[in-house]
């Protein structure tokens, strides 16, 4: 049942570990910019989400809506304010990375002065588990994750590969100068991918806020799930993403079952290390979209 | 004869040098605390305390001059904490830093060693710290004899006997490890699972697993900061109803407030917050009227800390010696027993304070002692 109850829980992280890493793998396929503020976003929208739903009562529905506001302007404003003026002057991928870099630490302590370093959670009925077998215990949480991310993945895929704009982001990433050529504006497909790749990390946010809880350090767990699954998923794969995501999630649920839980963390990067050494390409190479 | 500018040089050399003089008998002690990262909710409560202890000794002018401490970010990381230290000990010039973290105090202690400058700690548990040399000072009870009081306490009174250990895998959550190992098969208890975690480890639901599979009566965490936080949350929301039991480390206002946390034990040192000793009556009401927080057995030790080298650097002085990490040392040797918050204490020849401890249940607010076990 231990091994029922492992799969089960990996499920439920790797399902938020895929979510995170589709923004992030999305934004990065798009516009090529090292998006390293992503986990920024992550944790802004878990904080907003937490003051409003926790401290305000304001319910879930308002929460929510204004979680995911917040972290589409951060994204956005990101885009436009502070990469945008880089790249126009010339600014290499590297420049534009430790911009991101710096960002993310702001926001970091940011958030740590204003809500404080501890840790903080949101008390839900939603993340207490009931035993659904002897010895299985199962959180609402649970299904409620991995509904979401199928959800959102096939929103998606159905986004990308049918509408105007879906369609321009995916020829945004393979030749901005095509793009032009159509006479659409890179900026703002690019201002698009933004919106889209940081209203993903909405629903992890939310959902951990309410099981594993928060610290001002957050955002950067998320960045390297997100980086490693981006990288084992295949650079700018969104379907690489979501599986990889889903993978080290498992992976690093089952390696409990017979080491020692401190392996646990250590199994994300034997995964990257394995898929870099043996397929640098990832799970499904360099595409888009399937 | 001088030009006017040699003397406008002189003339501010001469001020300089007034200066000087005017800001010589002013103190100056070092901490090294963690005040940001995932555990800056302890280098916010030890601040609380120190600074009112630094409040008290400045308005009884207990020294010369005036005391002040500059605070230095460990972010509870022993490299940090060395990068901090030596900017104290070859900037700042101080002779007393006070100290927390296990991991921290140890790397420091070997530079508090070479320049002979004092370090207190009052927060870090882990048992070597009873042998980091004569200049390393702890004012805190450690570990060992924390767990030592729990063990017989859940095993003989509250026949909790198969114990399951979630511990960091650091040199305090390894010498916890060691001392349940050890204390606990002569009580008749086992412990009949230890489950390490790395420091950074965010995610508990797996280890929550393994713990029900293990079908402890107590689950023992020897965790700190943010992250025992998470592991009681998420234990508790995976199933997890046995008891939960700890060191000091959930002796913090986060620990009081979590829900999920509400009956758990943990041990500190024994303080009577209700005493009538004027010390301990003092520290008790003013931390609560100045931290709006209830008072904690870590507040206490660091307001301690502060109010020792007050006691020590007087005498020093009043020997007319330079307070020096040497003279500190020898006057404490000299007196022997201090008057501070829980009582009048006394150390050890290794430097460590040994006092009575209290067993606490978590109760939403100070914590209910549930027990008290005489000093060893």
């Amino acid at each position: 049942m231990l091994l029922v109850q492992l799969i089960i829980n990996g499920v439920q992280v790797g399902a938020l570990y895929g979510l995170t890493a589709v923004g992030f793998s999305l934004i990065f396929g798009a516009t090529k910019i090292f998006h390293f503020a992503h986990g920024a976003s992550f944790a802004i929208s878990a904080y907003v989400f937490y003051y409003l739903y926790a401290v305000l009562n304001l319910g879930w529905p308002i929460s929510i809506l204004a979680c995911s506001i917040a972290v589409v302007l951060f994204g956005v404003t990101l885009d436009r304010y502070v990469y945008v003026p880089i790249q126009r002057s010339n600014g290499s991928f590297f420049t534009v990375f430790v911009a991101s870099f710096g960002v993310a630490v702001v926001i970091q302590n940011l958030i740590g002065t204003v809500f404080g370093r501890g840790f903080i959670s949101v008390s839900s009925a939603l993340s207490k588990s009931v035993e659904v077998a002897p010895g299985l215990y199962v959180a609402p949480t649970a299904g409620i994750a991995i509904v979401i991310a199928a959800a959102c993945f096939v929103a998606l895929q159905l986004f990308l590969g049918r509408t105007n704009i879906g369609i321009a982001l995916r020829a945004l990433s393979e030749s901005p100068a095509l793009v032009r050529t159509f006479g659409l504006n890179p900026k703002a497909i690019s201002t698009c991918a933004f919106a889209l790749g940081s209203l993903l990390v909405v629903p992890a946010a939310v959902l951990t806020s309410m099981t594993s809880g928060l610290n001002a350090a957050i955002g950067g767990r998320v960045m390297l799930i997100s980086i490693a699954a981006t990288i084992v998923g295949g650079v700018g794969s969104l379907r690489g993403a979501a599986c990889a995501g889903l993978l080290l999630g498992v992976a690093e649920n089952l390696a409990v079952w017979r080491f020692d839980p401190q392996w646990s963390e250590a199994v994300t990067f034997i995964i990257l290390f394995t898929f870099i050494v043996l397929r640098p390409s990832g799970f499904f190479g360099r595409v888009v979209t399937s | 004869m001088l030009s006017p500018r040699k003397i406008a040089v002189l003339a501010f050399s001469m001020f300089v040098s007034f200066v000087g003089q005017a800001s010589a008998e002013d103190f100056r002690i070092g901490a090294i605390f963690p005040l940001s990262g995932a555990n800056a909710d302890y280098g916010d409560l030890y601040m609380g305390a120190t600074e009112l202890a630094v409040s008290h000794l400045n308005e009884a002018k207990a020294l010369g001059g005036k005391l002040s401490i500059a605070y230095e970010d460990s972010q509870a990381l022993p490299q940090q904490g060395v990068i901090a230290m030596n900017k104290l000990v070859n900037v700042e010039k101080v002779s007393y830093v006070l100290s927390a973290f296990t991991g921290v105090s140890k790397a420091i202690s070997t530079t508090a060693m070479r320049s002979h400058t004092v370090a207190v700690n009052g927060g870090g548990v882990g048992p070597d710290l009873a042998e980091l040399g004569e200049y390393f000072w702890n004012v805190i009870p450690l570990a060992n004899f924390e767990v030592r009081a729990m063990a017989p306490y859940l095993v003989q009174k509250r026949g909790l006997k198969r114990v399951v250990l979630v511990y960091v895998d650091d040199p305090l959550g390894q010498s916890i490890k060691r001392e349940l190992e050890s204390s606990l098969p002569p009580l008749g208890g086992m412990l009949a699972e230890a489950l390490s975690v790395p420091s950074n480890a965010q995610q508990f639901s797996g280890i929550a697993a393994r713990v029900r599979d293990a079908n402890p009566d107590v689950v023992y965490i020897a965790s700190f900061g943010a992250q025992q936080s998470q592991i009681i949350k998420q234990l508790r929301d995976n199933g997890v109803t046995q008891q939960l039991a700890s060191y000091s480390g959930f002796a913090i206002p986060a620990i009081a407030n979590l829900p999920e946390a509400k009956g758990a034990l943990f041990t500190t040192q024994r303080i009577d917050w209700n005493s009538e000793d004027p010390v301990t009556k003092r520290f008790t009401q003013e931390y609560q009227l100045k931290t709006k927080r209830a008072p904690t057995a870590y507040a206490a030790n660091y307001y301690n800390a502060v109010l020792l080298f007050g006691t020590l650097a007087s005498a020093v002085q009043k020997a007319g010696q330079p307070v020096t990490g040497e003279n500190l040392l020898a006057k404490r040797r000299e007196i022997g027993a201090f008057d501070l918050v829980g009582g009048r204490l006394s150390f050890e020849k290794d430097g460590t304070i040994r006092s009575a401890m209290q067993i606490n249940e978590v109760d939403g607010g100070a914590g209910k002692v549930v027990e008290v076990v005489a000093a060893p």
